[in-house]
């Protein structure tokens, strides 16, 4: 599976499982009260696990949503 | 495992209507990662239960102990690191380096390692405690070069080895063994300085989930096997003797093949501690019997309990052997350096567990020897592993008596057998022999029900519950403590919840003395017996049947009078003890 975007819904279900894939695609830190900063810990965790990529600390404030992150992903590829 | 893997099986997990099994993970620093993946460790291994792993306060590694001791856990995992024991050994806490203030943090952490001493001697009372010490590098904090050893850092290491070394001697604790961890998580790829400083989370992924994974087998701690048949040529030795003769095949340093040595020692030694050895070859018997009289052999023939060669398949040398030990299959190791053989036996006998012997392979071959330790080991060796081997020779001595008397084993074999058995009923939940033979008896078991640790001590703490342990010898030899049954007594009956007996002590008619103890020592009228038929329990179901004159349904009742009935003669001189 090398879609970068079906590997992040699988990340994103993975810690809120509760959740349709329309609802991940559409999650962010403002819609979502489960969403909180432990939540982002292993949220990203998840993405460095499976991306094998480091998200800077500096970056972490910018990744807010599900649309964030796939925009940072992206562009990391891309660079 | 990965993080994504982990948080499936907990999710999964989370619909399971399992018994809760309650763990406390306890640690200086945040959890986070090392939780998720206890949790789902233990969640693959205790299938039939739900788990959940509980935290206590970040920083407050003593009060989360000190609070565990009035919760109810089935288990309790501590997991040290050095920054426990004075924040300078930690990277979160600035200041206090200075080069002439190392010896008060060797003070402190002997201060503190004192307290915990205390408080897990204390948790160990009521819970079953798993430890791991420190796994993390120290900071620069030494003022010594990164490549020479700081005295100070050498002697906190002495303290806490010294503190592992008496936590690990305490009864109802486990330390985790930091060899295997060395070997499975590389210390210089352990330390995740950017998630410690962003979130108080000290460890890398794959840390934390060997060190999960390594806590949760030590909760856990899987079943050892019973015995392990092996091969003879190319395995035991090197060579074919039924080619190269008696004197060609070899085991020593002089001609190349001290790995064949070792892995006779490494046989020799695990028959000492009460695992069964068998010999499964084709040859002419003769030949290898003549090889046993070598008296060089590391490994002795008494260190062998079964020697089946024949020109038969080694499917059916296994049946042959299996049979003399009447255990079960998926309690067998079978090691074999043919790929083909290792097939025919996995095929035969698909609960057997079949390794390679990598013949003319050296690392391989210390490497096979690691994981028949891991098979094979075991918490403690007691007086029944170390009768084991004899008292297989005596069974095979009395079944082969019993064999060529046409009843079997009758009144008159029973009776010259000089039997004695001792029944005793302290509830000592430091009993580790009762624990074990009631958690992997299969066969005459009353309903295959397991227990945790903790389970088994309240259970036993319960003013309204007995427990009955037998053991038995004869003239062919001592079989130690074979029998454990525990239940409840009510006004008129008694209920039994558990009752096992090793398969080793079958045809004696213990389970009738037993039976007969339970009535007279406790003066009531019937048993209640909480029977549940199991894929595996048919002799118990057999002496029910042949009891009941029916098959039995769950649960079985039996009254006194019904018993004296039906109870056949009874040999034994028997002895009642309680050690309370």
């Amino acid at each position: 599976m090398n879609d970068p975007e079906a590997r992040l819904v699988k990340c994103f279900s993975a810690v809120f499982s509760e959740l349709s894939e329309a609802e991940l695609r559409s999650a962010s830190t403002s819609t979502l009260a489960s969403w909180d900063s432990l939540t982002t810990v292993t949220l990203i965790a998840l993405i460095e696990e499976e991306f094998k990529i480091e998200v800077g600390v500096e970056d972490l404030e910018r990744l807010v949503s599900f649309d964030s992150v796939l925009g940072y992903l992206k562009k990391a590829e891309a660079t | 495992m990965k993080l994504i893997d982990a948080l499936t099986i907990i999710q999964k997990s989370a619909k399971s209507t399992g018994k809760p099994f309650k763990v406390a993970l306890v640690c200086g620093f945040t959890p986070l990662h090392l939780q998720t993946f206890l949790h789902a460790e233990l969640q693959q291994l205790f299938t039939d239960y739900s788990v959940e792993v509980v935290t206590g306060l970040y920083g407050d590694l003593r009060g989360t102990l000190e609070g565990l001791q009035s919760e109810n856990f089935d288990a309790v995992a501590i997991v040290l690191e050095w920054s426990d024991f004075d924040a300078r050994l930690g990277i979160r806490q600035l200041g206090g380096w200075a080069s002439g203030n190392l010896e008060s943090i060797l003070e402190r952490t002997i201060l503190f390692l004192g307290h915990l001493r205390q408080l897990v001697e204390n948790v160990s009372h009521i819970l079953p405690v798993v430890l791991g010490l420190p796994t993390l590098p120290f900071p620069p904090v030494f003022f010594t070069a990164g490549w020479q050893a700081s005295e100070i850092g050498m002697r906190l290491k002495q303290e806490v080895a010294t503190f592992g070394a008496l936590a690990s001697h305490m009864s109802n604790v486990k330390v985790l063994n930091p060899d295997r961890l060395d070997h499975d998580s590389p210390p210089s790829a352990r330390f995740n300085a950017k998630s410690e400083w962003s979130s108080g989370f000290p460890y890398q992924l794959t840390h934390a989930s060997v060190l999960a994974r390594l806590l949760a087998l030590l909760v856990r701690e899987p079943l050892p096997k019973k015995g392990l048949i092996t091969d003879l040529d190319n395995t035991l030795w090197n060579g074919i003797v039924g080619e190269v003769g008696v004197e060609g095949i070899h085991w020593d340093q002089d001609h190349h093949n001290a790995h064949h040595g070792f892995y006779q020692q490494m046989l020799k030694v695990l028959s000492g501690e009460g695992v069964l050895i068998g010999a499964a070859s084709k040859n002419e018997p003769s030949i290898v019997e003549e090889a046993f009289n070598r008296e060089d052999l590391v490994i002795s023939r008494d260190d062998i309990s079964v020697l089946a060669v024949s020109w038969g398949s080694k499917a059916q040398a296994v049946s042959q052997i299996l049979a003399a030990w009447n255990v079960g299959a998926d309690s067998v190791v079978f090691v074999d350096d043919s790929a083909l053989e290792l097939a025919e036996v996995s095929l035969a006998h698909p609960e057997v567990e079949c390794l390679q012997f990598p013949h003319g392979d050296q690392q391989g071959i210390f490497d096979l020897t690691l994981r028949l330790r891991d098979l094979f080991g075991k918490d403690t060796i007691s007086e029944e592993d170390r009768v084991r081997l004899k008292s297989i020779r005596g069974n095979t001595e009395l079944r082969r008596l019993a064999a060529a008397e046409s009843e079997g084993f009758s009144d008159a074999l029973l009776e010259q057998a000089e039997a004695e058995l001792t029944l005793n009923t302290s509830k000592d939940p430091d009993d580790t022999r009762a624990f074990e033979l009631i958690n992997k008896t299969n066969q005459f078991n009353l309903n295959g029900r397991r227990v945790t640790q903790a389970a088994w001590r309240s259970y036993l703490q319960n003013p309204d519950t007995f427990l009955l342990t037998a053991s038995y010898k004869d003239r062919f030899g001592a079989l130690g403590k074979i029998a454990v049954i525990t239940g409840r007594l009510g006004d008129s009956r008694i209920s039994v919840d558990t009752w096992v007996m090793s398969c080793r002590a079958f045809a004696r008619r213990i389970e009738h003395q037993c039976l007969k103890a339970l009535f007279q020592k406790f003066n009531r009228d019937e048993i209640v017996f909480d029977y549940v038929s199991t894929s595996r329990n048919m002799p118990f179901a057999k002496f029910f049947a042949e009891l009941l004159n029916e098959e039995p349904a769950s649960p079985v009742t039996i009254s006194r009078s019904w018993f004296d009935s039906k109870c056949p003669k009874l040999f034994h001189r028997v002895t009642e003890r309680n050690d309370e």
